[in-house]
Order: structure tokens, then sequence, then C-alpha cells
């Protein structure tokens, strides 16, 4: 059973919106049996309202506003969403670069769509499986431990911020740093796909204690 | 468990409980009951109305133009409700005069619980019973599923004042789980009768709202109105048709009052969802809240306002993509010895 502490100002039965335009453009007959229960069930329950960052237009994405709000500091949304669309611009535009740069035959090979390379690049950074501190008898082992989706992709976007704002040079701008970082893990590069290459390296060595985990 | 800050007036009401031995007797509240009525024909006397056709709306109004009262609560005002509604329900005494109580479950402490689960439990056996017979003559199963998403389970609180007693969480979870289990086998339709007992009927379509009609203005064109809030922010929203996609915010075009990106995307959300983003004005006043606070309650407006122009399937849209509930997320309250709403005090070892 699952028990959240936290507590939330809508009741229990209101369920998530979904706010994608083609999700409602779907004819009756295409729906699988659970998709048609859950049509059903979301026609009666009450739904909670859109949060003020998601909305349908084509340029708002999911991971992007979690990134971006990753970036935030002390909530300073506004510098955080500017320096991403600098980032996002600053990615297109070296690609632009290399694109007239190139050949002929190499040209349908470079991808200029900067969405694209964001998620390839975040794709690329996941580790598949981590290490998690376990005491027993007295001793804390690091012990290889499968991850879920979510912890996956928060550690991909939380290496890339870190690996930006610490290792490099002070006067370099952020969307700079980024979309180089960007860049370098979509062509599988750069310190934060070697630093997940050596988690992966210290889950392989401990995997003698693999057998600690209890869930 | 989630602890709910929405309260529903039957948590606020005093829960029926048997608490120690009976407060009222059965005599008291007839009484009480007859005292009601004739007070009820008195008063419609004195008010000049008919005794016969005087109903509870009546009485508190004639109450309370007799007795005025300047107090904030209501429930501390002078009221006459019939004696069901005041004096709580209560168990009669479960023992007879020989002090041997009646009901076989009296010493486990909850024994209408233990009954009912014991109930349940009975008929689900039956099921299995029939179920079984059914596979020695090797006939068909009912297979027709329950429609589950049109009916919920009783609440906690409901079934404590069915049961006139109190029940834990624990005990709650565990009588719903069972009937769940129930209802998942395949001839349940046996036992449908007693099932019904404890599931009502969800109000199928939550479109209780009343969509108003178009409102045509002096040179023809149809508009409608809407209100929203967000936080502290209060908007309201005028929508022309055949518009430009003009969007004015208390007199001031929507680049010059928003600067941000984000809020002008919640002001366009609903138009872009619908698909109407070039064919309507719109004209709206904002007070109260932030930057973000006030987009949203535009937004809401807008979507209200909406409404009235947009078919009844695009309507379940809007609600389905969650543009026409009200954001019940406010700043939460400081507590005191702590600091913050959650940040407590730096502890200090001396």
């Amino acid at each position: 059973r699952i028990m959240p502490v936290r507590w939330s100002r809508y009741n229990p039965s209101y369920l998530e919106p979904e706010v994608k335009k083609e999700s409602y453009q779907k004819p009756l007959e295409e729906l699988t049996e659970e998709e048609r229960e859950q049509m059903e069930l979301k026609a009666v329950r009450p739904i909670k309202a859109a949060p003020p960052t998601v909305s349908s237009s084509v340029f708002s994405d999911p991971m992007i506003s979690k990134f971006t709000n990753m970036m935030m500091k002390s909530g300073n949304k506004v510098l955080a969403r500017s320096l991403m669309c600098q980032t996002l611009e600053a990615i297109k535009r070296k690609q632009l670069e290399k694109y007239h740069k190139a050949p002929e035959n190499e040209k349908e090979t470079i991808e200029c769509n900067p969405y694209v390379i964001f998620h390839q690049a975040l794709k690329n950074c996941q580790p598949i499986i981590g290490l998690s501190n376990i005491t027993k008898g007295g001793k804390t082992y690091q012990v290889p431990v499968p991850l879920t989706d979510n912890r996956k992709r928060f550690l991909a976007m939380k290496w890339l911020i870190t690996e930006c704002r610490e290792n490099k040079h002070r006067r370099t701008m952020m969307p700079e740093k980024l979309s180089q970082e960007l860049l370098l893990a979509f062509n599988n590069e750069g310190p934060v796909i070697k630093r997940k290459h050596v988690l992966h390296k210290m889950a392989e060595a401990n995997r003698a204690y693999a057998h600690f985990r209890w869930w | 468990t989630l602890r709910l800050i929405c309260t529903t007036t039957a948590v606020q009401r005093k829960n029926a409980r048997a608490s120690g031995p009976e407060k009222y007797t059965e005599a008291f509240i007839k009484k009480q009951i007859e005292e009601f009525n004739l007070g009820k024909r008195h008063l419609a006397n004195m008010m000049g109305e008919d005794p016969e056709t005087f109903t509870q709306e009546d009485i508190d109004r004639a109450i309370a133009y007799l007795f005025p009262s300047g107090l904030f609560d209501k429930q501390a005002r002078p009221m006459m409700k019939h004696p069901t509604e005041i004096f709580p329900e209560q168990r009669k005494i479960q023992w007879g005069e020989d002090g041997r109580p009646f009901h076989f479950l009296f010493y486990t402490g909850k024994q209408s619980y233990y009954s009912l689960m014991h109930e349940t439990y009975e008929k689900f056996l039956n099921v299995q019973k029939h179920q079984d017979q059914l596979i020695a003559e090797d006939l068909p199963l009912q297979k027709e599923k329950r429609n589950l998403a049109g009916s919920r389970w009783l609440t906690k609180i409901e079934l404590e004042e069915m049961l006139l007693e109190k029940l834990s969480d624990d005990d709650y979870s565990r009588f719903i789980q069972l009937l769940q289990k129930l209802v998942a086998l395949p001839c349940a339709d046996i036992e449908e009768s007693y099932i019904q007992k404890f599931s009502k009927e969800l109000p199928v379509q939550l479109q209780e709202v009343v969509i108003e009609p178009l409102q045509y203005d002096e040179q023809g064109k149809a508009f409608s109105t809407g209100e929203g809030k967000r936080k502290t922010a209060r908007a309201t929203a005028v929508v022309y048709d055949n518009g430009t996609g003009k969007i004015t915010v208390n007199g001031a075009d929507i680049l010059h009052y928003f600067p941000v990106l984000q809020d002008r995307e919640q002001l366009l959300f609903p138009f872009q969802f619908l698909g109407r983003i070039g064919k309507h004005d719109m004209v709206c006043t904002v007070s109260g809240g932030g930057r973000s606070a006030q987009a949203g309650a535009i937004r809401l407006a807008s979507a209200k306002a909406l409404r009235s122009f947009v078919t009844e399937k695009e309507v379940e849209c809007m609600r389905q993509a969650g543009l026409l509930t009200v954001d019940p997320r406010v700043k939460e309250r400081k507590k005191p010895g702590q600091e913050g709403p959650r940040r407590k005090f730096t502890w200090k070892k001396r």
C-alpha cells in the first residue's frame, strides 16, 4: 500500500488533466479496453486544474519545463526560461553552421531540431543502474539497484546542470556551456557520459553485494 | 493517508457515536417531534400562512425574521429544525433487563461491524457455491461486467452513520476490499441487491454546470462573460465573436501588461485548445494577486466565457484538460512554533 505523507488541496478523487489536443480527436473505435474504461472514469470524476507551466501549444514540452525548473534559482522562472530559450537557440545556430559547412552527402545526417537533440542527449545521459547505501552489520555498502524512469531522468538532468555550473570557466555564459554539453552528450562524448560510464563500472564492480537489496 | 484540507459538511457535523448510556430516550424524542409539529403550526398561524403547506425554508425565514441575530456563526443563531436533525441518531440499549446482551457479537466491541463482515463473507461463499454448481453443470458463467465508473462505495463517514458505530481506517479499508473481491467474481449478479446497499450512484457526466446562452450587444455582435479566480486574483472576461484576436487587459494590450511569455501562453491556452485563435476578441479586467495568479484567473474566466460559443463535447474536452476547474491551491499559513509553513526554527543543541 502507498502511504503518501504530504497533503494536497485536492480531494483524492480528482484526476490529472490531459492537455494534448490529439488525444481528444481519436475516434472511438481505435481505443483499447483500458482506454475506454479510463474515458468513462474521466467523464464522472472531477479533474484538477491545469498548472500554469503547462499549455496545449506545440512549444510546451514537459521535459523542457522540468529542466527549466531544475535550473531555476530562488524562484526566478523568468531568468531560467530565458536561459533555456537562449540554449536552444545556440544549439540551433551551431548545428546550422555545421550544416552549411558540411559536404552534400553528410547534410542529411546532421540533426538541426534542438528539441530532438535535447531529448536524445538526455536519453544518452540516463544511467541504467544506480548505487544505494545499505548499512549491514555496521558497515555501509554501495549496492547496485535498479532505477525508476523518473529517477533516471532526474539524475541525467542534475548531472548536466552541475557539470555546467561547476566544471567550466567562470566567465562563460550558461547557454553557451549548456549547448556545448548537450551537443557532446548527443554524440555520446563529454564529461556527463563519462560520469554515467563510471557509475555503471562501479555498479558492475559491486555486483557481489547485489543480494543485500531487499526490494 | 492523505490529509484533506477540503472538508465536507458531513465531517463538520458530529459523528453518530455510541458513547456511553442513552442520553435521550425514545419517548423524549417522540415528545420533541410532537412539540416541533405543534410549534410549526403555531408559527404558520403567526406568520399568516397556511399550516399545512409550511416548509422548512419558510420556518427558517420566519425564525430569522422574528429573532434577528448578529452572530457570525450560523450554528449559534436561533434555529428550529426537526428533532432528527438536531439530536444525533443513537443506538438503543444493547442488553435486556437481566444484563444479557441481545447480539451474539456484543463482546467484540464493534458488533455491527463484525456482523456486517460476517454477512458479506456469507454472500461471498454463496456466490462461490453458485459458481461451482454452474461449473459442475458445464453452464457458461455470466461475464457481464458491472459498470465500475458510474458508482462509488460509501465513504467511511457514511458507513459509520449506517452502522451507528465508530470505525477505524483499517476496518473500513478491509470492508471495501471484501466488497471489491465480491464484485470481482463473475456470478456476483445474484447478490446485486445486497451490494447496492453499499454503493452510491455518481452523477453521470459532471456537467451539472449550466452553460449560459450567448448575449447580443447593440451592433449585433455575440458576446459572453466569464469570471475566474486564482489565489487572490479576480478576473472578469468578455469574449466577442467575429473578432481579430485582440486581447485587452485593464485597458492595456497584453504585450504591455504581461511582458513574460508564460503568462501570454496561459491567456491563449483556451483559444489554442479550441482552435479559435484569430476568431475572438477579448476585453478583461483583473485585480489582486501577482503576475502568474492574474494570468491564471484570466485563463479561467475566458474558458468559462468560451463555453457558450462551443458544442457540449468540446466543453467536456475543456473540462478534461483542466481548463474549467478553479485551482484551490493557496499560500499555506504559518504555524506557531515554526518559522514558516513548513520550515522549523534552527535546532540548537544548547
